[in-house]
């Protein structure tokens, strides 16, 4: 009974209902793409550097977990004394650079022997490989995205750069470069960003990083897979801070518009609230009543968040298919919790303000 | 017969601003189980009052009242609104239908914030609904219904809980002629056939033809048929 009395309500008020449902739906939608974006970008960027192949890497002591904030502090030969080390298979000094034109991209500096050596070779599947210092190769997703093709020339760190080869995505980069190419451009010649190092044993991964430490105690060595784990927002400096102040602000949205909603709903709804009382109602059932519906206002956003949020995330892969974006349960649940709590909330204050209001006045009220 | 209503010296004080209003002067009034009481007097005069303190709805500001052996005064807010849920049925001249529910909709509301505790059975509902020619308007929302429709769907949702009490203030008072005959002959069925106390304010002039008694007030005083 009560739920048709809510529902009756809902319909009755489409635009008030449309409205807090788009609020609460937004919240949701805010809360589920930033967290997707961040977490997509960061699964994206674990799976292409797992899609080297190496089963170690070696970075300056004081580098950051996202690759290409760091610069290049390591010299190349350090690559010679890694190698020696028993049951190393392959080492690939890589240089790794951000790009900012199209959005941030990675451009990987490679020597390509020692690189395919490491990664198994590239899969082309359109051109060839890096040739002359102004061959640059793109993945499939960069190339589709920008509509390149090969022999097309594209502009790389205020360079023009003629695209040699497309290959097939998920191997460290979506751009790559030859090694002295980039190191020339960057100002470092000699030096690299990383190591990718490839095993003969891959079993005796714990075994050579023993090795390798003893030899390199100033450096940072570690198992990919314990790389990869590494890479969740709680581990980049700031990300976690952002995702809590896009939620908080998602929240304040959600919060605002609901107690404004069931408020003014209310005030508009006191004479109904006075009958209610007459006929018996307490307060305890008049303050449930009023959560009750704007629970079901967010049941209602939530579903069409979660909605929006896929058809945003649709979107966004054919505008821009660089940008991964990673909608997971765990955070639809969560945006949907954060999405109810701020709406009970927000209704909190109009609902006790309802069931405290006396009878008679409320039955007087114009 | 046994008391079922008592209002013993009864007084309430509004202040509006710094101004104090008397509404009720010391009130003594009994109603006995199955009476139907007709309260009339000029506007002003204190009906309203004393039908808002007699159901709970307003606290005395002196004396007491006593409902089916329950002193009033004794009572929390919580209590009050659990005997008004139990004991009491309210009717009001502008009907104050839930707007959104059907007619079904806003009897069956009733029953629900009651628990369906003391509720009437099936048949008795349909017996009331049959009683009150609301059967084909069960479906209906008020907006689509005539003001004395709406007044037999307000009577059938105050019954609804077999309440020992009914109270009317001016029942009659939006309706036409006809309609308010209708009504006034549909209280005192309810009073005959199910044995309904009923208080009910009124101006209508012919309200003496439907009560077993008349108490006349003004000034917040009781001028007859206090008891």
């Amino acid at each position: 009974m009560v739920n048709q009395l809510i529902l009756s309500n809902l319909i009755t008020r489409p635009v008030r209902t449309v409205l807090s449902v788009m609020a609460v739906a937004i919240e949701v939608v805010l809360i589920i793409l930033v967290v997707g974006l961040t977490h997509g970008m960061l699964q994206d960027s674990a799976q292409r550097t797992e899609g080297v192949g190496a089963e170690i890497m070696v970075q300056p002591q004081t580098t950051s977990l996202f690759l290409g904030f760091s610069g290049s502090p390591m010299p190349v030969q350090i690559g010679d004394r890694l190698a020696e080390v028993r049951d190393v298979k392959a080492v690939a000094p890589v240089m790794v650079q951000a790009s900012s034109e199209g959005g941030i991209t990675l451009i990987y500096g490679i020597d390509p022997p020692t690189f395919d050596a490491v990664s198994g070779g590239f899969r082309y599947l359109q051109g060839r490989g890096l040739q002359s210092p102004d061959d640059v190769l793109i993945d499939d997703i960069y190339a589709e995205s920008r509509g390149l093709h090969v022999g097309q020339t594209i502009e790389l760190l205020n360079q023009a750069f003629r695209i040699a080869g497309i290959v097939e995505h998920g191997k460290g980069a979506r751009i790559f470069l030859r090694l002295d190419r980039l190191q020339d451009l960057m100002g470092s010649v000699g030096k690299t960003s990383l190591f990718f190092v490839k095993l003969t044993r891959p079993d005796r991964a714990g075994a050579v990083l023993e090795q390798m430490r003893e030899l390199l105690p100033n450096y940072q060595l570690r198992d990919m897979q314990e790389y990869v784990s590494m890479l969740v927002a709680g581990n980049i400096p700031g990300l976690s801070n952002f995702i809590t102040v896009i939620i908080a602000l998602a929240v304040a949205i959600g919060l605002l518009v609901i107690f404004v909603t069931m408020y003014s709903s209310m005030v508009e709804r006191t004479r109904e609230i006075g009958i209610l009382k007459a006929m018996g109602a307490s307060r305890s059932y008049v303050f449930r009543l009023v959560l009750r519906e704007t629970a079901f206002l967010t049941v209602f956003g939530i579903a069409g968040g979660i909605g929006l949020s896929y058809g945003v995330r649709a979107l966004v892969r054919v505008i821009f298919p660089t940008l991964p974006i990673l909608i997971t349960p765990d955070w639809m649940l969560r945006a949907g919790l954060i999405a109810l709590v701020a709406s009970l909330c927000g209704a909190g204050y109009p609902a006790l303000r309802a069931s405290r209001r006396d009878a008679i006045e409320a039955l007087s009220y114009e | 017969m046994s008391e079922i209503i008592r209002a013993e010296n009864l007084q309430k004080v509004y202040r509006i601003g710094k101004v104090e209003v008397l509404a009720l002067r010391g009130i003594n009034l009994r109603v006995e189980e199955g009476e139907m009481v007709g309260l009339v007097g000029p506007s002003g005069c204190g009906k309203s009052t004393l039908l808002h303190v007699i159901g709970g709805l307003t606290s005395p500001s002196g004396g007491r009242v006593v409902l089916d052996g329950m002193d009033l005064g004794q009572m929390n807010d919580a209590q009050r609104t659990e005997m008004r849920k139990q004991k009491i049925g309210f009717v009001f001249q502008r009907f104050n239908l839930l707007p959104t529910l059907t007619a079904y909709g806003n009897i069956k509301l009733a029953s629900h914030i009651a628990g369906n505790r003391n509720g009437n059975s099936r048949a008795e509902m349909d017996a009331i609904i049959d009683m009150l020619g609301l059967r084909a308007r069960m479906h209906h929302r008020p907006v689509e219904m005539s003001g004395g429709e709406q007044q037999r769907v307000a009577i059938a949702r105050a019954v609804v809980n077999r309440p020992k009490i009914l109270l009317a203030d001016e029942p009659t008072g939006s309706l036409d002629t006809e309609n308010s005959e209708l009504v006034l002959n549909m209280l005192q069925s309810l009073n005959h056939r199910f044995g309904q106390t009923i208080l009910m304010i009124t101006h209508n002039p012919e309200v003496a033809l439907y009560t077993d008694r008349i108490v006349s007030m003004r000034d917040g005083h009781i001028l007859e048929g206090g008891s």
